[in-house]
């Protein structure tokens, strides 16, 4: 996930349910400073709903990043959602519809990735990255 | 603490979200409309989602739990002016809400509940 030289925008930690909509309007915010279509706001947005409310349900706590990068022709937008909880036992199983170990539908995760062009999961015990990129294509 | 305010008019109770809420404030949300709706024995309840911009997995759980009970009340519950993103958004993401009944706009929600011909009793 360091494979490139990212531009942090802004950053939000995550602490209580205020922050779930303090970090999805930035991330919104950032996205639309970006150039990218409402749709694409929304769905991002609503990603980063997903994920760091993950946080508070199973780490209590942790931070949402934001980052600006162009790369080969690209424009992107990055959340870097990261937590210092249990981890994420078997990401694959994770990101698979339905699956969950708590009271959820199992859909944060895989539905999330449906939203967005990217999302990578780096989970070891005592610290889970979970990376949600847009891009679209700059010309010129 | 509710801070959505919820208006009763022609035996019907209206909300509209206009800002983006808390888990806890969607709570403090549901359980005053429940309380009023059986208080009030209405025809039914319209919420009006048409400002708002993000619809997740989590609200959209808590306006499918509420159809279900409002339902139970003995009451209509209308979802109105979900934004086109916020739908292609939720399909996306696999939450069918199919068993809400949705209208374009607050003024045909209300229409429908106060028209004779309804299907609803
Ligand atoms: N930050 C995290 N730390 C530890 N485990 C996590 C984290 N995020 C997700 N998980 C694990 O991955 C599973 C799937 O997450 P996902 O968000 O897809 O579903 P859910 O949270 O269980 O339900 P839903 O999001 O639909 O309410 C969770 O049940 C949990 O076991
Ligand atoms: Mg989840």
């Amino acid at each position: 996930m360091d494979k490139y030289c990212l531009n942090e925008i802004d950053s939000v930690p995550i602490k209580c349910t205020q922050d779930i909509v303090i970090s999805r309007q930035k991330g919104r915010e950032l996205a639309r400073k970006s150039g990218f279509s409402v749709s694409e706001q929304t769905r991002f947005a609503t990603a980063i709903s997903e994920i760091t409310r993950n946080v508070l349900t199973y780490a209590t706590e942790g931070d949402c990043h934001l980052f600006e990068n162009n790369l080969d022709g690209y424009h992107m937008v990055i959340a870097q959602i990261v937590d210092q909880g249990p981890g994420i036992d078997n990401p694959k199983l994770a990101m698979s519809d339905g699956y969950s170990t708590g009271h959820g539908l199992g859909l944060g995760l895989p539905g999330a990735k449906r939203l967005v062009h990217e999302l990578n999961i780096d989970s070891t015990p005592g610290k889970t990255i979970v990376e949600i990129i847009i891009k679209r294509r700059v010309y010129g | 603490m509710n801070k959505i305010p919820i208006l009763y008019l022609n035996s019907i109770l209206i909300a509209s979200i206009q800002t983006e809420l808390t888990d806890e404030e969607v709570l403090s949300f549901q359980s005053e409309l429940l309380t009023k709706n059986n208080n009030l024995l209405t025809k039914g309840v319209i919420i009006d989602v048409s400002t708002l911009d993000v619809i997740d997995s989590y609200m959209a759980k808590v306006l499918s739990d509420l159809t279900t009970m409002v339902k139970l009340q003995g009451s209509a519950f209308l979802l109105c002016g979900v934004k086109p993103a916020v739908s292609s958004t939720l399909v996306d993401m696999g939450m069918m809400l199919t068993k809400i009944d949705t209208f374009q706009s607050l003024e045909k929600a209300f229409n429908f509940l106060t028209s004779n011909d309804r299907k609803y009793q």
